[in-house]
């Protein structure tokens, strides 16, 4: 290494040499210690070595392309020089409109290049583009043959779908279809049971209990004789009567509450009597004082009650032996009737057959009243049920069938079928009930406040 | 205290039952939802019998079905689809709300139904038990059928009722089971036997219409639906039993289609050229050799068949469609006028007619070989099961009171003269024959009561004797006078005896026989049961006193107009 620098300092120390640095001085050239660089080494060859002409002259051919899209050197002529034989110059002619600057992004969004930008290859790369292109040729021959592909031909071959529209048909639509429900013929189910159950598609059995009706009333209760449109007269004034005697009912109902409303005759004072009892009062003023000495001793005797004195010995043992005595007594009265009620035996069976026959009497009372029962209609809400009975008068009947006027409506009469038979609870059409608003309105005390 | 002690309300009746709005809040369906469902499926509210216990102590009027029902309504398909259509009419408000017009068509396109045959062959699984109820189910679908077609229920719902009752109406023709017609102020009454149930049913007149405003509509609705779809079935199955095809077909819809306007032209009654098949008589398998059971048999046979051969008209004024169809259910041909109704065969001008069924007050013009009159003889024939003599049902007459045939007399009761009229027309014999001029004297008439009093046999047997012995005091006198008697000897008459006379007087002689070899105890008996029947007779007695007073009364009042 010493030796290598005493070398290069010799080399440099000659009259004459051109070192890398060229402009450095010669004065300088021998008192500057320059480190020895080894450019054997694979590290050095970028660091240590000067490339600056080769890359001046490729940046000056970079340039070139750049700027006017090739090398100079290689275009024509007739693109770089021109033969100016105009004689004027053109004039800017004024008073026409300014050509508009191009705008700033415009100028940016330019390619500032003439270097085309390189193509990206891979993007128009296709996997197996020939293998497709052959098959696609192929098939353009086929198909100026004439001959479909496979796939097609068994579009073509296939059943077209049938489209069902299933339009879910109401319960009354008036031209509904029926089927035989009750089958003649034995119909098998159209479904396995166990499938049905399997699927949860099986309907639950209907508990037998539901199957009875539930009044023993006929669905169907015709008038009563006296309702026909030209009744037979006894019939007719049978139905009145029976009107007769609920709109008498009715009317008892009433007079019973007005009654039991009403003032008592003895209550209620007359004018007389309220003169008199006037006067009285001014007169009989002098006989309070009577009243007062009653009061007295009916104080007394309640004092003596309140106190009670204790028993002594001689009294409890009296109370004991009497009432021991009178167990006695009343043992052997038992014992003796026991004994008597040999000789009454004839009496006791009658008695008991009495007893028995009263009770078989009520029983069979009983048993009556529950069949009656049945045939009332049940409470099954908070209404009562209220019969209504149609009856013409006998001025209202009719001459004839075209001078008929129907009464009540069979509309009515099948409601109320339906809630005598307890098949709904009576309903009343819903009140209008109007709600009124509470007005609130201050205390007189309170308003001489605020 | 402790944990096993009992507590109230827990167990027993209060368990088994369960209020409304708890069975409702259970299904989670609305309260007319429910209402719907409960009327569906047949379950209806119970009264418990001890109230407070299932109350719990209180005595507030509340509704209760029973726990089982309920939870057996919960496994019902209809629920679901009650729910569907709740979502439904949310949607379809909004859709209205916010005016998009095409949600709408497509909801409405897809509206959720549901059917019900399930539920009918759930509740009547054979058709007997379908023909029990059919009662009900007539007598809503003939109401809805004559309401008017307004929004106010769905047009289609009457529309259906309409064509099924007219389909019930002509199986019944075509099966000849009409038995008895009532017409009443509140309606019309029939009655038919199809295949050995009695279906009695009502139908409204065509014109009265005041609808009730307490009559809760939706709940009726309900059970129409239900009815409907029951009656249908029943259609279907009466019209296969006899051989017939379903549904009927009119051969005379496809000309008037455009004459007529109203649908409910299309479902005339014109019965007769509806079917396809011929009519045949239900077979009974087991026809026994018993005399009576033929007997009865060739009874019912005829009295099938009293219209048959004649030929009604029906003027403007009387209801055609009730008196068609009683005329064709016994053969009858009937017809009408050609402006009111479609299905009319001959005009009022045809010559073979031989009843004219008249309403008005006089008849203008008038052929002689037919009869003119009120459209309650055809109901009273139906009833009497025989032809009555038309001469009380003429035009302009009073007529006789229209009797009730649901009424069954027993022995003894009050039995108005006109049914004795009739009952006697039925034995055959014709009254009115040979009775004097005064029409109260039908009362005369043969008395069929079997414990007819040998009192009466004895007072007319005293009249009988104080007569003879009045014309022999009187000859006696004559003889005495010395005038000479006009007794001649004439060959002698040979006495008729009526065989049927003696037979009762048998009767009777064995019957006094018997009462007089009774113990005392026995007689006892009878003596309290003549004595309580006796006393109906003498009510009944009493009344027909009452009914001949009001009789001449009224006799007296048209005389008194007359003058």
């Amino acid at each position: 290494m010493a030796a290598a620098r005493r070398l290069k300092h010799a080399a440099v120390s000659q009259p004459g040499f051109l070192g890398l640095k060229s402009n450095v001085k010669s004065s300088e050239l021998v008192s500057s210690r320059r480190k020895r660089v080894n450019k054997n080494k694979k590290k050095n060859w970028n660091r240590h070595s000067d490339i600056h002409d080769v890359e001046d002259f490729l940046e000056d051919i970079r340039h070139q392309e750049r700027t006017t899209g090739g090398l100079l050197s290689e275009k024509p002529d007739d693109s770089l020089f021109f033969l100016d034989v105009e004689a004027e110059p053109v004039k800017a002619e004024k008073g026409k409109r300014r050509v508009q600057r191009p705008l700033r992004i415009d100028l940016i969004l330019q390619h500032d290049s003439m270097v085309p930008a390189p193509k990206n290859v891979t993007a128009y790369q296709q996997p197996n583009a020939k293998k497709l292109r052959r098959i696609a040729q192929r098939a353009e021959q086929l198909a100026a043959k004439g001959v479909l592909p496979r796939r097609q031909r068994h579009l073509l071959s296939r059943r077209p779908a049938e489209k069902t529209v299933k339009k879910a048909e109401a319960n009354n639509n008036p031209d509904r279809d029926f089927y035989a429900m009750w089958g003649e013929e034995k119909v098998t189910d159209s479904a396995d049971p166990w499938y049905l159950q399997q699927t949860g598609k099986k309907l639950v059995q209907r508990p037998e209990k539901l199957n009875q009706k539930p009044s023993v009333l006929p669905a169907v209760e015709v008038i009563a004789p006296g309702g026909s449109y030209n009744p037979d007269f006894l019939s007719h004034q049978a139905l009145l009567q029976e009107a007769h005697d609920v709109e008498v009912q009715k009317q008892k109902q009433e007079d019973k509450l007005q009654r039991q409303l009403a003032f008592r005759k003895e209550d209620r004072a007359t004018e007389v009597q309220t003169i008199i009892s006037a006067v009285a009062a001014c007169l009989y003023e002098d006989e309070d004082e009577a009243a007062a000495p009653n009061e007295d001793e009916a104080d007394s005797a309640l004092g003596a009650i309140a106190v009670a004195e204790k028993k002594t010995e001689r009294q409890r043992k009296k109370e004991k032996a009497e009432k021991m005595k009178t167990q006695q007594q009343q043992a052997s009265r038992r014992q003796t009737e026991r004994q008597q009620q040999l000789f009454q035996l004839r009496s006791i069976k009658s008695s008991i057959k009495q007893q028995e026959l009263q009770t078989k009497a009520r029983q069979m009372k009983r048993k009556a009243r529950q069949e009656a029962q049945k045939a009332l209609p049940r409470r099954l809400g908070k209404l009562k049920y209220a019969q209504d009975l149609e009856v013409q008068l006998s001025d209202e009947l009719a001459a004839s069938l075209r001078q008929l006027k129907p009464e009540g409506s069979v509309l009515k009469d099948r409601f109320k079928s339906l809630q005598k038979r307890n098949l709904i609870e009576p309903r009343e059409r819903a009140k209008f009930k109007r709600r009124l608003k509470v007005k609130y309105v201050e205390k007189r005390a309170f308003r001489q406040i605020t | 205290m402790g944990g096993t002690q009992k507590k109230k309300f827990e167990r027993g009746s209060a368990t088994n039952y369960i209020t409304r709005n708890r069975a409702r809040k259970k299904l989670q369906l609305s309260l007319p939802d429910f209402r719907r469902l409960c009327i569906l499926k047949g379950i209806y509210p119970h009264e418990p019998k001890h109230k407070k216990k299932v109350n719990k102590g209180s005595t507030a009027p509340r509704t209760f079905y029973l726990l089982k029902d309920i939870r057996f309504l919960l496994h019902e398909p209809i629920v679901a689809k009650f729910r569907e259509y709740k979502i439904f009419v949310r949607k379809l408000r909004k859709a209205y709300g916010k005016t998009e017009w095409s949600a709408v068509e497509r909801l409405k396109e897809n509206k959720p139904t549901y059917k019900l045959d399930h539920i009918i062959k759930e509740r009547y699984p054979s058709f007997i038990d379908a023909l029990r109820d059919i009662d009900d189910a007539l007598c809503m679908c003939f109401l809805f059928s004559t309401f008017a077609r307004t929004g106010k229920c769905h047009v289609q719902t009457i529309q259906l009722c309409r064509r099924l009752t007219v389909e019930w109406m002509n199986y019944v023709i075509a099966s000849r089971s009409l038995r008895k017609v009532f017409v009443s102020i509140k309606g019309m009454y029939y009655q038919a036997e199809v295949m050995g149930q009695l279906i009695t049913w009502l139908v409204p007149y065509q014109f009265s219409h005041d609808h009730p405003t307490d009559v809760d509509y939706r709940v009726m609705a309900t059970f129409t639906e239900l009815y409907t779809t029951l009656l249908g079935f029943v259609n279907f199955r009466l019209y296969h039993s006899l051989n017939l095809v379903y549904p009927p077909k009119s051969e005379l819809k496809g000309e008037n289609e455009d004459e007529y306007a109203m649908d409910s032209e299309s479902y005339p009654e014109v019965s007769f050229y509806l079917f396809v098949s011929h009519t045949e008589q239900p077979k009974r398998p087991d026809l026994e050799k018993v005399e009576a059971r033929e007997k009865e048999q060739m009874q019912l046979e005829t009295q099938k068949k009293i219209f048959e051969g004649l030929k009604f008209f029906l003027n403007r004024e009387v209801p055609r469609e009730s008196l068609a169809f009683v005329i064709r259910s016994f053969g009858g041909e009937v017809s009408w006028d050609r402006s009111v109704c479609i299905g009319s065969t001959y005009e009022a001008t045809d010559e073979t007619i031989t009843h004219q069924i008249v309403d008005r007050p006089n008849v203008d013009k008038s052929y002689i070989n037919r009869y003119y009159i009120q459209p309650q003889w055809v109901y009273d024939c139906v009833n009497a099961k025989v032809l009555l003599p038309v001469e009380d049902y003429f035009v302009g007459v009073t007529l006789p009171p229209h009797l009730s045939p649901f009424v069954e007399e027993k022995d003894g009761d009050y039995v108005p003269p006109e049914k004795l009229k009739i009952m006697a027309l039925q034995r055959g014999e014709k009254p009115g024959a040979d009775l004097p001029e005064d029409d109260d004297d039908d009362e005369e008439e043969e008395n069929d009561d079997d414990d007819d009093d040998e009192e009466d046999e004895e007072e007319n047997e005293d009249d009988e004797d104080e007569a003879e012995e009045k014309n022999l005091k009187e000859m006696e006198k004559q003889k005495s006078q010395g005038k000479s008697l006009q007794v001649k000897v004439t060959p002698g008459k040979m006495k008729m005896e009526n065989p049927v006379r003696l037979e009762q007087e048998e009767k009777a002689e064995e019957k006094r026989l018997a009462i007089m070899m009774m113990k005392k105890k026995e007689k006892y008996l009878y003596d309290k049961i003549m004595f309580g029947k006796k006393r109906k007779i003498r009510e009944a007695n009493k009344l027909a006193a009452k009914r001949k007073a009001f009789d001449d009364t009224e006799k007296a009042k048209k005389k008194k107009t007359k003058n």
